[in-house]
């Protein structure tokens, strides 16, 4: 990845969910017990916060190779970095989903935007496999 | 993958996913006369929808294995997503673990924890042990797609 290129637009929508999901994390997720908490909260954390953690880990391996140019190895554990976006991406996504069917009671912004950050890691996650050709996809 | 002899890492994964899916009919929380399965309500602790995704992961590990194994005649792709299936495995079983993990430091007020989630969390544990084990009896890393 070239390190002075502009963000293509599924790294972009990776970095803004990723934006969103850390800001959003220090927001009303829901109400349980008592008050309303953040995903940081008591009875929350740190179930609810794998989804602004993997938000903020994809964002910031793009934000890191493109814009920092830090030179990451060309793979983690055995994935490419396009199949570490995918992996979390489609978790996020699925996370996403979960939360969106569970019962937790009075759900907050921060929930509502941590549902939405999750669903656009996964689509920005899919259109990197397109704009980079990985074959994963299509 | 079809053989008819499982390796010691599939056997992991298959008892993993049967110990999952039996430990997600029986109670997650508890506390008096209130229980909760993971496809239970959590009377607002969010059990349903976050916990069932542990049993998904599990579930899929050891249908694949199953079918792989032992349904020569059903056709399992090479790959999923351009995932070499030794990477999905790796995927699901660190995601089964590290919710099962989050699950058990999670603050959980005057509930207890069931055998439902103690079974849930030891086979979350052998998933992730069995996904491991697949790639070191493939070689040195997860065998890459394609």
């Amino acid at each position: 990845m070239d390190g002075k290129a502009q963000p293509t637009t599924s790294e972009l929508i990776i970095m803004i969910a990723g934006a969103v999901m850390l800001v959003a994390s220090f927001l009303d997720f829901a109400q349980i017990d008592v008050k309303a908490g953040s995903a940081w909260g008591k009875y929350l954390f740190p179930i609810a916060t794998l989804l602004p953690l993997y938000g903020v880990a994809m964002a910031a391996q793009i934000a890191l190779t493109k814009f920092a140019n830090v030179k990451l190895p060309d793979q983690f554990v055995g994935f490419t970095w396009e199949q570490v976006h995918l992996v979390l991406g489609l978790l996020a996504g699925v996370m996403a989903l979960g939360w969106l069917i569970t019962d937790i009671p009075e759900k907050g912004i921060g929930f509502w935007l941590e549902v939405l950050g999750g669903i656009a890691l996964a689509v920005g996650a899919v259109m990197m496999q397109r704009e980079r050709h990985t074959g994963a996809i299509g | 993958m079809n053989q008819t002899k499982l390796s010691p890492a599939n056997i992991v994964i298959l008892a993993g996913g049967a110990v999952m899916l039996i430990g997600s009919f029986l109670n997650f929380y508890q506390f008096a006369s209130f229980s909760t399965s993971a496809w239970g309500s959590g009377e607002g602790f969010g059990v349903f929808g976050i916990a069932t995704i542990v049993v998904l992961c599990g579930v899929a590990m050891g249908v694949h294995v199953a079918l792989s194994t032992f349904a020569p005649n059903v056709n399992v792709p090479d790959t999923l997503l351009g995932l070499s299936w030794d990477q999905v495995h790796l995927a699901l079983g660190f995601q089964a673990a590290l919710m099962m993990l989050a699950f058990l430091i999670r603050a959980k007020g005057p509930l207890e924890f069931g055998i439902g989630f103690w079974f849930m969390l030891l086979a979350a544990i052998a998933l992730l042990v069995g996904a491991i084990m697949r790639i070191n009896e493939a070689g040195s890393g997860p065998r890459a797609a394609g």
